[in-house]
């Protein structure tokens, strides 16, 4: 049986820094401290939870859940990354999609996605020499009928039993999610930041209670924070993967100028 | 929240998967808004292209960012974004 190592979880997007310098050096700090906990559990893989952003999935074909379970996958090349090819893992794509389809969650399953920036900042920081066999976990956020984040806790829950139960003995996971927080993004209200409730998903999950945010609808997550805010879905993933595991903080900023709540956390499991 | 028809929604993410397409709506709307058989107002209101308008009507909000891209003539990429940070970041 494998191991779920630890669980991050951080916005995805580095704006320009003039006019909110300290705030800014506080979040790429947030982003290092990612960067180098992870490199610390020397993960054989990481899955990686966040929202496309209608550069894969569009209102062509409406894509709820799905995962990568390509050799290899290529960015899209958006939002400063350069494009890279870098390894997936194909083998614990399969399995987390045979599983959760047990439990009743039906994965799409892309040999052929480009992960856009919402992946890629964070990715691109944490293993910019793409030496980590990479998951790409998609919960929508951006089209219209988006998995709950009751749903996508239970996703974690089914991304946990995988490890847990289907992959080899001594391979350890870490679960990367990336979105959020609170931001209203093309719509009457950008600008406008909710840091109460981003407090609130911050404080729950570190406290080893985002069990108790399930109870937020999606059209309640949406009112609170914002559109964009619906990407705490993906931290849903990954509280879900770590239930009662308590942890931190690494990063909160309320952020106007940037048009979002900033925030970062990390879930370390005892004993590892 | 309104909605736009199916079919602006289609034509701005057709612009956003084809560059040279893209190139040719910059230059000249017209014919696109022909193809992909868009109403009056839809029409008038891309050829604003203003953040209101397209919240009037009702362009998924990604779908506004990649419209405003498609319908001004292509300019040279800017700095990255992420430019002043890698330094810091260990990525120079």
């Amino acid at each position: 049986m494998g191991k779920i190592v630890g669980g991050f979880a951080t916005s995805h997007i580095l704006f320009s820094p003039t006019g909110v310098e300290e705030q800014a050096d506080r979040v790429a700090d947030g982003f290092l401290q990612i960067r180098d906990r992870i490199a610390e559990l020397k993960p054989d893989a990481i899955v990686l939870v966040s929202a496309d952003h209608l550069n894969n999935f569009t209102l062509a074909v409406q894509v709820t859940l799905a995962v990568g379970i390509a050799d290899e996958h290529t960015s899209f090349g958006d939002g400063g990354v350069p494009v890279m090819t870098f390894p997936g893992h194909r083998a614990l794509g399969e399995d987390l999609a045979r599983h959760a389809a047990v439990r009743g969650l039906d994965l799409i399953q892309v040999e052929e996605v480009r992960p856009d920036h919402g992946m890629m900042i964070p990715k691109y920081i944490v293993d910019p020499d793409n030496k980590i066999p990479i998951v790409p976990l998609y919960v929508n956020a951006a089209m219209p009928i988006p998995p709950s984040p009751a749903r996508c806790f239970a996703l974690g829950r089914a991304l946990k039993e995988t490890v847990d139960h289907q992959r080899p003995d001594d391979e350890q996971i870490v679960v990367l999610a990336t979105g959020g927080l609170s931001h209203w993004l093309c719509v009457p209200g950008e600008g406008d930041v909710n840091a109460e409730f981003d407090r609130e998903v911050i404080d729950k999950i570190i406290t080893g209670n985002a069990h108790q945010l399930t109870r937020y609808s999606t059209d309640q997550v949406v009112e609170l924070a914002g559109n964009g805010g619906l990407e705490m879905t993906a931290w849903m993933v990954m509280a879900g993967a770590l239930p009662n595991v308590k942890g931190e903080q690494l990063y909160y900023e309320a952020m106007p100028q940037w048009i979002t709540g900033m925030g970062g956390v990390a879930l370390v499991p005892e004993g590892v | 929240m309104k909605t736009a028809a199916y079919r602006v929604h289609r034509l701005i993410q057709d612009l956003a998967r084809d560059g040279e397409k893209a190139g040719q709506f910059a230059a000249d709307m017209e014919p696109f808004f022909e193809a992909y058989e868009l109403a009056e107002q839809e029409k008038q209101l891309l050829r604003s292209g203003s953040r209101e308008d397209m919240i009037e009507l009702g362009i998924h909000p990604n779908l506004q960012m990649k419209y405003m891209r498609v319908s001004k003539p292509p300019r040279p990429a800017g700095p990255s974004p992420l430019q002043p940070y890698l330094k810091k970041l260990g990525l120079e």
